[in-house]
């Protein structure tokens, strides 16, 4: 085919003019959808990075400094004794002020406040850690201590990103649809508009096969192009954005960096644009010249 | 090669064009159909280059029978059929070149061949210097002669010419003719659809008289 027009004219119609601005569209809103579900399993798994291997355990105030202090120092011996804990150290009474800052302002801890003591837990990498017994042996040891391992945490944001990930995924099945419904209409139009010279190449001893073939090669050849402009405005659009929230980013939203399997993924779309089309217009064609004679 | 035993056809549902139409053409055979304009001649042709279906009775080409046939075949028989349409039927957004190159890339003939053969056989017709020119750009002889090069590129069993020589002049109509008659020696089947008594009389062959739909066979000079 190449170097040779189509057999069938069409240049000479409208009925897949408006094909790649469609599929363009489409693509555009596929590479949107698939590049926040790799931006949010990327930032999941950042932030599950930074919760793995630790844990915070909480002192209630007890009635006096002094008892807080004893009881800080009971929970802190306690863990240093454990096998699993990498590192045991109290946070500093001014950064549990700051912390609490937004809640009981700047002076919590010089206006004497009983204030509860954290200690940052940390466990040595790839070792399983019984939280259960852990927490057990803490509360025996000092019962104002509280061990919080961050699994509330850890499970919300998994969740959270496995929702983020199948909305994208039902958008881009959603997407390809459309776009198959999109080249059936076309497909259908150019049959009609070509009826004329279906017909003829038929009479000329032409198998359906060949005049699918014309089909499937325009509709692959539109969406191809379609999808590469549809590719092109959505990782367009996605650094504007990265750039225009760079000053939040670190704060509110995770770093955008994505990796080559997902550059290798928003690349694939036209050519899974290309094959909806071709596949598409292939069956739309068979199944219509399978009416004629 | 072609046999029609007792056939009517109708448009959608309209009258019969044609009724018990009954002939048998052998192999080999060279026949004009003749008959006044409306009598069916093009319909007969449309029923044996398989674009019709008989209302009634049965239609066989090289011993199918198109009824019964799978659709799946209708292509290989239809390759053994060169067709010279009256309107020409040529494809306007292709070259002469192309036009006559379909008929045999839809056979999946390799591109050199046919670069070889759609060149010589054109220059045949005297469209030599008009290989890359659009039918927008040919006159009705020219156009003519391009479709005829379609119809006989793939070396056809059966060849069907509906007014072959009505839209070019009477040296070209029979140098035309003389093809067919060359390509009828070599074994292909000829029928010759054309109103012009003129010309049928200058060649001996059978006529196939068409008179509104009914049917009669002549084998005058024979």
């Amino acid at each position: 085919m190449a170097g040779r027009p189509y057999d069938l004219p069409f240049a000479q119609d409208g009925s897949g003019r408006f094909l790649p601005w469609i599929i363009a569209l489409m693509v555009y809103l596929a590479t949107l959808a698939v590049l926040a579900a790799l931006a949010t399993r990327e930032a999941v798994s950042d932030w599950n990075a930074g919760l793995a291997d630790s844990a915070t355990v909480e002192i209630a105030p007890g009635p006096d400094v002094a008892a807080t202090d004893a009881a800080l120092a009971a929970a802190l011996r306690l863990l240093r004794d454990t096998p699993v804990v990498a590192k045991a150290e109290a946070v500093p009474l001014d950064e549990i002020g700051r912390l609490l800052e937004p809640w009981l302002g700047g002076d919590a801890v010089r206006s004497g406040l009983p204030l509860p003591r954290l200690i940052d837990v940390r466990f040595t990498p790839g070792i399983r850690v019984d939280y259960a017994a852990l927490g057990g042996a803490l509360v025996a040891a000092v019962p104002s201590a509280r061990l919080d391992t961050h699994t509330v945490w850890h499970d919300r944001l998994k969740a959270f990103g496995e929702s983020i990930q199948l909305a994208a995924l039902a958008i881009v099945v959603l997407i390809a649809f459309a776009a198959g419904a999109t080249v059936v209409f076309a497909t259908r139009s150019g049959l009609a508009v070509h009826r004329e010279l279906i017909e003829l190449m038929h009479l000329i001893g032409s198998r359906d096969s060949y005049i699918a073939r014309q089909f499937q090669n325009h509709a692959l050849s539109l969406a191809l192009r379609g999808g590469a402009l549809g590719v092109a405005l959505g990782s367009g659009t996605v650094v504007m954005l990265a750039i225009v929230s760079r000053p939040i980013q670190g704060a509110l939203l995770p770093d955008i960096n994505l990796g080559a399997s997902s550059i290798a993924a928003i690349a694939a779309l036209p050519l899974i644009a290309g094959a909806i089309a071709l596949v598409t217009a292939r069956v739309t064609v068979l199944r219509a010249l399978q009416k004629m004679i | 090669m072609v046999r029609f035993q007792g056939v009517a056809m109708r448009y959608a549902n309209g009258p019969e064009v044609l009724r018990d139409v009954t002939f048998h053409l052998e192999g080999g055979s060279y026949h004009f159909l003749t008959g006044p304009s409306g009598a069916g001649k093009s319909s007969l042709l449309k029923l044996m280059y398989l674009s019709h279906r008989a209302s009634r009775g049965t239609v066989k080409v090289f011993g199918h029978d198109i009824e019964t046939t799978p659709r799946r075949l209708l292509p290989g028989l239809r390759r053994r059929i060169g067709v010279v349409f009256q309107d020409f039927r040529l494809l306007d957004h292709l070259s002469a070149r192309d036009n006559v190159a379909l008929a045999l890339r839809i056979a999946g003939i390799k591109e050199d061949v046919i670069r070889a053969h759609v060149a010589e056989l054109l220059s045949w017709v005297g469209l030599g210097n008009k290989l890359d020119a659009t039918p927008a750009t040919l006159s009705d002889g020219e156009k003519q002669r391009v479709a005829i090069a379609r119809a006989v590129i793939g070396r056809p069993s059966l060849l069907l010419a509906d007014e072959p020589t009505g839209s070019i002049d009477e040296a070209q109509g029979m140098r035309i003719l003389r093809l067919f008659e060359e390509l009828n020696r070599i074994g292909t089947t000829v029928v010759v659809a054309t109103h012009d008594q003129r010309l049928i009389a200058r060649f001996n062959h059978r006529v196939l008289r068409l008179t509104d739909g009914a049917f009669h066979v002549e084998t005058r000079g024979l």
